[in-house]
């Protein structure tokens, strides 16, 4: 799973820290979904796209190799 | 408050219960230790309400690994020892052979009584969280 998580998040001039408040997670977990390190539930991928007013699909995409942990 | 804060008053918190635990274990006062860790917990928990930390879903992902790894690892040990503990080795090692066997046996009781603790709250709330996810069920 990739991610322009980033991306929106420069668009919107919000920092980490303002991300996650927004989202209702720890700074930490906002820099995990960054760095791909951790894929985030349907809801908070949801709760993402809400806040930044697109579809989910357009700041996260999968990818056939993907495993599903 | 934020986490910032609210991890650095639990260092702080966590560094006087420890010193006061210190304290009163030296001057054999145990009361004073369950006060101390009674007090900071419950201190712990006032403040984590308080500030309004939740537990965000990485964290709750990550104590599920935790605890699944730990399971996997803990289970098969005590299972393991316990049974290596009850073994009828009298004659074989020099501890058991001076009817200090009887204590070895004694605690291979309590581990396997552990194990199967430990095997029945699995199956427990692995009943429980399966109904509670929609499994368990034949409807179509």
């Amino acid at each position: 799973m990739k991610n322009k998580l980033k991306v929106y998040r420069a668009m919107h001039n919000l920092t980490q820290e303002q991300l996650a408040d927004k989202i209702g997670v720890s700074r930490q977990t906002v820099i995990a979904i960054e760095n791909d390190k951790y894929l985030p539930s349907l809801g908070l991928a949801f709760k993402i796209a809400r806040l930044f007013k697109v579809k989910v699909e357009e700041i996260f995409t999968y990818q056939e190799d993907d495993k599903d942990e | 408050m934020d986490r910032k804060k609210y991890r650095q008053l639990r260092i702080a918190v966590a560094f006087f219960v420890g010193m006061i635990v210190s304290i009163a274990v030296t001057k054999d006062s145990y009361l004073l230790a369950v006060a101390a860790v009674l007090t900071g917990m419950i201190f712990m928990i006032l403040v984590r309400v308080k500030a309004k930390i939740r537990t965000d879903e990485r964290e709750l992902t990550i104590q599920e690994k935790a605890a699944r790894l730990t399971y996997a690892i803990f289970a098969p040990t005590i299972g393991i020892a316990s049974f290596l503990l009850l073994l009828p080795s009298k004659g074989g090692i020099d501890v058991f052979s001076k009817g200090e066997w009887l204590y070895i046996e004694s605690l291979g009781m309590v581990f396997a009584y552990l194990t199967l603790f430990l095997i029945i709250i699995y199956a427990i709330s692995y009943h429980f969280f399966n109904r509670k996810y929609g499994g368990g069920g034949n409807e179509k």
